[in-house]
């Protein structure tokens, strides 16, 4: 072990090193933003409006204690878990069947749906938005949990369809072949021999599935707005509301609560997730 | 042997039964995913047609009278439109290439044997996975041409007070950032991948031969890389077009119309002022263009996969 990794130390030790140091600032850099919004969420109106900015100050909570009352936070943000989690869960099983069909099942007409599907990722979510709006206004639909979880569904099932059928082409075809001479049903090599295999790539296509529901906010301003209205689109309005000026205790606090569980939830999953990732981009 | 001679007499109606549940077996994997995109997409797509072509009636809130083509040629004249459009142009002709260049060059940099790499990569997930319409929060308030502390730094370099919400210029440039910052890490973490997948032979054997770093890097590598920064692109194009959190929480889409991609300016021709039938047909053009061109992209990728 020692011997390998000391060889092209030796071998190069000023690129080497040099390597090292730009990466490691290329990544301080990229971190900075969200250090900086955390600093700030702990800091009070004084200490956020200082010139220069202030990295040393006496922390405080107020802004969380505040804001979490004042904009409806909690019941956003119960509505951001039911809906993210609900549209990943059924998005993923109705994606995974899907990716498995192209992947392995011959069905006629089957692969012009399914570049149709990759297709579709291309569709702008603005011109869903418009008519879904509408249908939903007219079947008195709008701001309900059901309509967001749907709508999300438009952008989440080709993902996890386009995810899983790279997943599902890589694994060797011999699996299923032998379990269904074995006397498996077709659901039988499906639901007992693929998909505890495929459980990494089916976690890390879920996770990343719940982050983009999470995170989405087009559907939301559009479709929602009180009973179902979710996280992102309250920090939209904290950012653009330019009548009482930039209020960055609010935004810095409500920004923190939104991405630092998904941040722990991405972290603790990382090896899989960029797995998955790769996967997905190079297996295509 | 037993097994044709089973097969050999079961009788032919059998044989369709079987193939019948064969068949609805197969279907019955697909048939989901079709009936919620046909409701879910198709759908809504030809009812976006529909209303393009009519006149909308707001109290019914739905299509009306039959218009033809006039919110088109409506739509067509509107120079907003088109500014849109060039803005949108301007903002994916800088970012995609800027992003995919960064993300290979900082994967070449992240992926250094050491110590540290793995955390290192792993660091990188976490502006992935920040909301976009936080990533424009967090941002607008970094650049805050009084408080930011972005202005503050530049002072050092002798660089500033910049406007960045205040010029047009700027205020894409602000845009760009964000969005690259946003999206970088992803093109990274895929990058990091295609780097370590590379045949380590080649390049002992162009360095046996002479080869100096920036030939090895223009013959060898970038050649090896393109099927996957070719896919990188796709991928990201296909995010990029849905540009509209990070505008709508940083510049919205100011100053005057600068910054105003098409999905913020057709989402308010549509929600503030209530012109369904104009945004529709926007949004129909803007839906086919982007088709064409994502259908253009995975053919070249394809074309560029058969050729490396």
């Amino acid at each position: 072990m020692s011997i390998t990794v000391n060889q092209p130390r030796r071998r190069r030790p000023v690129g080497h090193t040099l390597r090292i140091l730009g990466g490691v600032t290329v990544s301080i850099i990229f971190l900075f933003p969200v250090y900086w919004m955390i600093l700030t969420s702990f800091k009070q109106q004084v200490d956020i409006f200082t010139s220069p900015p202030t990295f040393w100050f006496e922390p405080t909570v107020a802004a969380y204690a505040e804001y979490m009352t004042r904009a409806d936070i909690v019941p956003r943000l119960v509505n951001t878990v039911i809906v993210a989690t609900l549209s990943a869960l059924f998005s993923i099983i109705v994606g995974t069947m899907a990716g498995y069909a192209l992947a392995r099942i011959r069905i006629r007409g089957a692969s012009a749906f399914g570049a149709l599907i990759l297709l579709s990722r291309g569709v702008p979510p603005i011109a869903l938005a418009v008519p879904m709006f509408l249908v939903a206004r007219n079947l008195g639909l709008t701001d309900k949990h059901i309509t967001l979880i749907l709508a999300y569904s438009t952008f989440l099932v080709p993902y996890v369809m386009w995810l899983m059928r790279s997943f599902f082409l890589s694994l060797p075809k011999e699996l299923e072949e032998s379990a269904m001479i074995d006397g498996c049903s077709r659901y039988g090599a499906f639901f007992k021999i693929i998909l505890p295999i495929s459980l990494p790539g089916l976690l890390s296509t879920l996770i990343f599935s719940m982050i983009l529901a999470w995170e989405e906010l087009l559907f939301a301003l559009v479709l929602t707005n009180r009973n179902a209205s979710t996280i992102p689109v309250a920090i939209a309005g904290i950012a653009g509301d330019t009548v009482n000026g930039a209020n960055w205790a609010a935004l810095t606090a409500v920004g923190t609560i939104t991405v630092v569980p998904v941040v722990v939830f991405a972290l603790l999953v990382q090896k899989w997730l960029i797995k998955g990732l790769a996967d997905g981009a190079t297996k295509g | 042997m037993t097994g044709t001679n089973m097969a050999g007499l079961v009788g032919r109606g059998e044989k369709r039964t079987g193939r019948l549940k064969d068949l609805t077996v197969r279907w019955s994997f697909m048939a989901p995913s079709i009936v919620l995109m046909v409701l879910l997409l198709a759908y809504p797509i030809f009812y976006t047609i529909e209303i393009s072509l009519t006149r909308f009636d707001i109290a019914t809130f739905s299509a009306g009278a039959w218009v033809g083509l006039d919110n088109y040629r409506e739509v067509m004249d509107d120079y907003r439109f088109w500014d849109s459009l060039w803005v949108t142009l301007i903002y994916l002709v800088i970012a995609l290439p800027l992003q995919v260049a960064l993300g290979f060059g900082i994967a070449f940099l992240i992926n250094a044997e050491w110590a540290g790499r793995g955390f290192i990569r792993a660091l990188f997930i976490i502006p992935m996975v920040v909301a976009p319409v936080v990533a424009g929060g967090i941002w607008r308030m970094m650049l805050d041409p009084l408080w930011g502390i972005v202005n503050h730094w530049l002072g050092f370099i002798g660089i500033g007070p910049l406007d960045w919400f205040g010029d047009p210029a700027l205020a894409m440039a602000t845009i760009i950032i964000i969005d690259t910052w946003r999206w970088t890490p992803f093109i990274v973490l895929i990058a990091t991948a295609a780097l370590l997948a590379l045949p380590k032979d080649v390049f002992e054997a162009a360095k046996i031969d002479g080869a100096n770093w920036w030939s090895t890097l223009w013959s060898v590598a970038i050649p090896l890389l393109v099927p996957v920064i070719a896919a990188t692109f796709v991928i990201r194009w296909l995010g990029a077009v849905k540009m509209f959190d990070i505008v709508l929480a940083s510049t919205y889409g100011g100053p005057g119309k600068a910054t105003n991609v098409i999905n913020l300016f057709i989402y308010e021709e549509a929600f503030r002022s209530l012109r369904f039938a104009e945004s529709a047909a926007m949004a129909v053009i803007v839906l086919v263009l982007t088709m064409v061109l994502t259908a253009l992209f995975l053919r070249g990728t394809r074309a560029l996969e058969d050729r490396y």
